[in-house]
């Protein structure tokens, strides 16, 4: 269909509506519902109907429910682009909101609220307090959720009117299921969107939505509720903190059967629960391990495929995180045929992870078996899971019989990671030599194309050259293809290999080492040049000397660094039941930043963390500690401990995340280079504060001030760390330890609590919630006393910032209180080194 | 496509071509080549797929996603039920069906009602029977003017008020062998999945109760809402008030079994680019009744040039471009073994065969359960009508895969 046909159409069907907006022909009704079936259907299409608007509204007065269903629809969808037309619908739709059929009374209120255009709110309010409390479920059923509705459309009309409080009231009273769910679902949103706006009192509500009678009302109706509405249950009662074990069994009997239930989300939710609620209590949490295990085997197995996928990655965060309770269960993750490719490396990974001593020769046998397979990402894979097992050393023989039989299969990527493997099996167990030399030492090098094969490959002629005897002539071959050889890495290989031949076996080889160096000087590319030079001149230096350098005795390598770091691992758990799982990253990593949207107040810090964070195991506990290595460091490593010191708050503090400089590199911009705090460059703390810092170091003015709080006795932790929970409740217990008032010439540029936020994580003292807008900010800081176990030595603090008065006010309460009055000089100073 | 935003932002049409464009990279893949949940640059994107047929939902914020998918595969469900089946004209046909079921299904982005029962309360399936009526009667709804009861009922599956002319109740107890024959010939594994899948046309509030001889052979269940798991975990009793229609009562997991009913034997020998091919299958325990529907695929690897396979029972399809032999072989004849032979010729250059073919087997047996699961009786009570019973069983072929 073309424009102008299109065009035509669309008066042809307003001038058909117009005629039948008056009429009550009988028979009327029936027309008018094929003329609605058209206009929709182009709406479907992504036709541009909206010029029917005001057509379509004059023809909705109808008793029929279809009808009246399409033109909600209809209306749902133009509206928001065409306030001025939707005014003319609030009429309609408010005089249905008063009809005798509960369903078109609800119908009507959800397209109200759905209209979502600004000026039209005051129409909604009346409407939405009286659905609150229609007689019949399913109407308050929308109301509830027409409130968050109208929240997010205007959230000062909405708590002004008190709906908040309508819906905590229905959420413990109401005999509808249903209804409870979603008063449950907005309040949940509201409190989470409210704490930017007022933190103390969003806090306290959403204290009381965790509260044990709130949870405990919920719980014991769980059966009640809609499969939906018990994952959105489950989700609330995971970040429920009991008050002791005993509360703790009882909601997992509670919650037991639950993972019996068909929906998989719901088993899921639960195993959430059960996971959280015995966190600290290790031999539990084995027994939930064994518990979860049978109905997330079957899910993992008997579901859509899509599902599969799903549990499957959960089911792969656990066996990574416990391998010996899934030992016995190896079969459940050989591959089948028809798994997706990405299935497969899941299951490859696993039977990896659970392999120990008693069944590593079945799960070798199945490897081994995929080496055969079409698909060769999957044999890629299972050779080096083969590999991997074998690092972990339980049947020796047998895998040595595997590798015999790879390089037997003559296929160019089977033996190329084979030859990788053995490398690897020899550099972490030389005392194998005899074995593995025996088998390289019939792999014919010409059959040997990929270059991490070939370097592997040259590596061993080098390392084992008195073993192979004809090693050296191997090698020859190798240099007289020198300019044919197009990796760096194989000729870098070759030049060391020719090297330590060259200690061993001097004669056979000392031509061959003349042409390498030569023809490694001439190379194009500067990492193969430079070595040339180098051996070139350690030779110089005597034979004595540079065998010294280049080949000294090694030491076996005793574990291979694994690529994801356990904290890593430990923060994906406790993102257990959601999207980070799958993707196998913490949320922070790939949620959008827009999404999280700027450090205001962290709604979980379990899923929004405050900024990218990494702890160092270079990173001293004092900062000027880490000033001074800002002096000696390369640029690289210094960026690394600067965004350490920037360090978000988090739940978890594990070992080193090595790598991270990879991931903030890209954030890093030349732009952001001088600190203007605008909201943008806000939401990336890390690029921020590195740039602040660098900037710093242009100047000359390297944070001295910084160090100032050092002479104190008082030491911080430098990674403290606190949920907002414990925060909380450590807030109401603890007394105010000392209140200060405090003038800060240094805030009155103050626009955004960012760069002060910023400054404070630099200093060790971390933020849980900020919010305020100009003249006034809010912020709540929390830090802990270096040498503090990890629940106590905390000190709380509220700030008050007024930027016009340049004034603050300071609330200090602390775990220790004789360390109050260290903290708070030290805290006082580190306020007043902010903006120099 | 058919789209239905429940949020206030819309989402941009654009990400379904950004979608297609990840999932078929190349014009030949038919299938869809993502993992079932993935990022995009804008959303996560979950999907589905059902009877060639994409569902597509996005996502802005982290959320469980399993939540997504399961609520993606009710919809798709619903659907089915509602519509008949499911394929593209349906859709087309009958998208204010789909418009006004979305709407109950879902508001502001969080899963309302997704029983079918309940939802065909609220909105009348477009099928023959809601025509008659229409006609018959003159009113024009395909909306009942009553709302369910059982929004505030403490069953929500099932509504008030149920009647039927004819009362009666079936179950099929649906078993699936997966299984995987290694180089060796051993059974590396050998599971079975069952469900129980009930249909039930009873009047009122009825309470079913249903139970096995050998119940404790099941190693691990999960049941429909309805079902009581007091009464299982006590006495091994299905306990419950059925809901009205089809549905899945139970599903289970029996691990370990020993054997499969039928075997397979694969030959290879190769040499000078030539593969001789001997396939042998046969009977392997009697489990009773006969079974039917034997088909063999054989899956070749691209380094096969071309095949040239018999059979001296049933028919053999070769696919040249999936390179998938497919070899149907009905039910075992008594007077001889079925055998399938002939020769593969590699591509030219390959001495041996180096990638070993699959074989991928089915087979379906009637009126039997392979685990041996057995059900004893079912009883109906709380009502004043006898109801006929129905019990059936079959067994299919899941994942059996020979390796050779």
């Amino acid at each position: 269909m073309n424009a102008d046909n299109r065009k035509g159409e669309l008066v042809d069907l307003k001038s058909q509506l117009r005629q039948l907006a008056g009429s009550r022909q009988p028979g009327v009704e029936d027309i008018k519902r094929e003329l609605y079936k058209k206009v929709i259907s182009y709406m479907t299409i992504g036709i541009d109907v909206s010029s029917l608007f005001s057509e379509m509204v004059m023809c909705s007065a109808t008793s029929d429910l279809v009808l009246k269903k399409m033109c909600y629809l209809y209306v749902g969808n133009y509206a928001r682009g065409h306030p001025e037309l939707a005014l003319l619908t609030i009429n309609f739709l408010q005089k249905d909101c008063h009809d005798d059929d509960p369903m078109i009374r609800g119908l009507a209120l959800r397209s109200l609220c759905s209209l979502r255009v600004k000026n039209l709110v005051e129409y909604l309010v009346g409407p939405l307090r009286s659905g609150l409390k229609d007689g019949n479920g399913y109407v308050r059923t929308v109301a509830a959720m027409g409130v968050l509705k109208l929240y997010h459309i205007a959230p000062s009309q909405c708590t002004d009117n008190e709906f908040p409080a309508m819906l905590r009231a229905l959420l413990l009273n109401d005999p509808d299921a249903q209804v409870v769910a979603n008063c449950l679902c907005a309040l949940q949103e509201i409190y989470a969107a409210e704490v930017n706006i007022s933190p103390e009192t969003a806090l306290r509500d959403r204290e009381h939505l965790l509260s044990k009678p709130v949870i405990y009302s919920l719980l014991n109706r769980i059966k009640d509720f809609t499969e939906w509405a018990q994952c959105l249950v489950l989700d609330m009662v995971s970040k429920y903190i009991p008050s002791d074990s005993d509360e703790s069994f009882d909601m997992m009997n509670i919650l037991e059967d639950r993972l019996q239930h068909t929906n998989s989300a719901v088993v899921l939710a639960t195993i959430k629960v059960f996971l959280h609620l015995t966190i600290s209590m290790a031999d539990v949490h084995q027994q939930v391990y064994e518990r979860i295990k049978a109905p997330l085997l079957t899910l993992v197995n008997s579901g859509s495929a899509e599902q599969t996928y799903a549990v499957l990655s959960h089911l792969h965060l656990l066996v990574l995180r416990a391998p010996a309770l899934f030992s016995n269960d190896y079969k459940h993750f050989y591959c089948r045929y028809s798994d997706p490719t990405y299935v497969k490396k899941l299951k490859l990974e696993m039977l990896t992870a659970v392999a120990n001593e008693s069944n590593t020769y079945e799960i070798v046998t199945e490897l081994s078996e995929y080496a055969a397979n079409v698909d060769v990402a999957i044999a890629r894979e299972s050779i080096r899971a083969v590999g991997k097992i074998a690092l972990q050393q339980y049947d020796v023989n047998a895998i040595v019989d595997r590798l015999l039989q790879f390089l037997e299969m003559e296929k160019d990527y089977v033996t190329a990671e084979t030859l990788v493997l053995v490398k690897d099996l020899l550099r972490k167990y030389p005392q194998w030599s005899h074995d593995c030399i025996a088998v390289v030492g019939s792999v014919s090098s010409k059959a040997v194309t990929e270059p991490k094969a070939k370097a592997a490959l040259i590596w061993m002629l080098g390392e084992y050259a008195y073993d192979m005897p004809d090693a050296p002539y191997i090698l020859e071959g190798f240099v007289q293809n020198w300019t044919e050889e197009n990796s760096a890495e194989v000729r870098l290989e070759l030049l060391t290999a020719i090297t330590k031949i060259f200690f061993k076996r001097p004669p056979e080889s000392i031509k061959m080492l003349g042409a390498a160096l030569s023809a490694g000087l001439a190379d194009a590319h500067q990492d193969v040049h430079d070595r040339a030079l180098l051996y070139y001149r350690l030779l110089q230096q005597g034979v004595e000397v540079a065998e010294r350098v280049v080949n000294p005795a090694k030491q076996a390598v005793s574990v291979f660094a694994d690529t994801q770091s356990s904290e890593i691992k430990d923060r994906i758990f406790d993102e257990f039941n959601s999207l980070s799982v799958v993707y196998q990253q913490p949320s922070y990593m790939f949620l959008d930043k827009e999404v999280r949207g700027p450090i205001e107040l962290v709604e979980d810090t379990g899923l929004l963390p405050m900024g990218p964070t990494t702890t160092d195991d270079v990173l001293p506990s004092q900062l000027v500690d880490a000033n001074d290595n800002d002096l000696l460091l390369g640029p690289s490593d210094k960026e690394d401990s600067i965004v350490a010191a920037s360090n978000g708050s988090h739940a978890y503090n594990g070992p080193d995340l090595s790598g991270f400089d990879s991931l903030s590199a890209p954030q890093r911009s030349q732009s952001a280079a001088f600190p203007t705090p605008t909201p943008q460059v806000a939401t990336t703390p890390a690029a921020t504060s590195t740039s602040l810092l660098d900037f710093d170091d242009l100047l000359g003015l390297n944070t001295y001030d910084v160090s100032t709080p050092a002479p104190s006795s008082l030491k911080l932790k430098a990674k403290p760390s606190l949920d907002p929970q414990a925060f909380q409740r450590k807030w109401g217990q603890l007394a105010v330890a000392s209140t200060v008032d405090h003038t800060l010439a240094n805030v009155a540029a103050l626009s955004t609590p960012q760069p002060l936020i910023r400054h404070m994580q630099a200093n060790l003292v971390e933020v849980m919630a900020s919010g305020g807008k100009a003249p006034t900010f809010k912020f709540f800081f929390y830090a802990q006393a270096a040498d503090s176990p990890p629940t106590s030595g905390f000190f709380l603090v509220e700030l008050i910032v007024n930027t016009s008065t340049a004034s603050s006010q300071v609330k200090i309460k602390a775990d220790d209180a004789s360390l109050a009055p260290h903290f708070q000089e030290l805290f006082l100073a580190t306020l007043g080194s902010f903006g120099f | 496509m058919l789209e239905k935003h429940w949020m206030g932002h819309q989402v941009d049409r654009s990400i379904c071509a950004w979608f297609w464009k990840q999932a078929h990279p190349s014009e030949r893949q038919e299938t869809i080549q993502v993992p079932t949940v993935v990022a995009a640059p804008t959303y996560y994107v979950l999907h589905i797929v059902r009877e060639g047929i994409t569902f597509l939902a996005c996502a802005k914020t982290e959320m469980p996603p399993l939540l997504g998918i399961e609520f993606l595969g009710r919809v798709a469900d619903v659907l089915t039920e509602y519509l008949g089946g499911l394929n593209e004209d349906l859709v087309k046909d009958n998208f204010v069906i789909i418009y006004q079921l979305l709407d109950e299904m879902m508001d502001h982005g969080f899963p309302l009602t997704t029983e079918p029962s309940i939802l065909k309360e609220m909105i009348l399936p477009a099928n023959l029977v809601s025509r008659v009526i229409s006609v018959v009667t003159g009113t024009s709804t395909t909306l009942s003017s009553t709302l369910p009861s059982t929004t505030s009922s403490s069953v929500p599956w099932r509504a008030s008020g149920i009647k039927h002319a004819k009362n009666e109740v079936y179950f099929d107890l649906v078993e699936e062998m997966d299984a995987t024959v290694n180089k060796d010939g051993f059974l590396a594994r050998c599971e079975v999945y069952g469900e129980v899948l009930g249909s039930s046309r009873l009047s009122g509030m009825p309470d079913v109760s249903l139970t096995f001889t050998n119940p404790s052979i099941l190693n691990d269940v999960s049941f429909h809402p309805c079902v009581r798991i007091q009464a299982w975990e006590s006495n091994q009793k299905l306990s419950f008030v059925p809901p009205d229609g089809s549905f899945k009562l139970m599903s289970y997991r029996i691990k370990n079994l020993k054997n499969t009913p039928i075997y397979v034997r694969p030959q290879f020998s190769s040499g000078g680019g030539v593969v001789t091919v001997t396939v042998m299958v046969g009977i392997r325990a009697n489990v009773g009744k006969p079974v039917d529907n034997i088909t063999l695929q054989l899956v070749l690897p691209p380094s096969v040039a071309s095949s040239d396979l018999t059979a001296n029972h049933g028919s053999v399809l070769p696919n040249h471009t999936t390179k998938v032999t497919t070899w149907t072989i009905g039910r075992i004849p008594k007077d001889k073994a079925p055998c399938l032979s002939g020769k593969l010729q590699l591509e030219a250059g390959l001495e041996r065969l180096r990638e070993y073919p699959t074989f991928l087997v089915g087979f379906k047996i009637m009126g039997v359960a392979l685990s041996g699961l057995r059900s004893d009786r079912v009883d109906i009570n709380r009502v004043d009508y006898s109801a006929y019973r129905g019990f059936r069983a079959v067994t299919r072929a899941g994942n059996y895969e020979i390796r050779s």
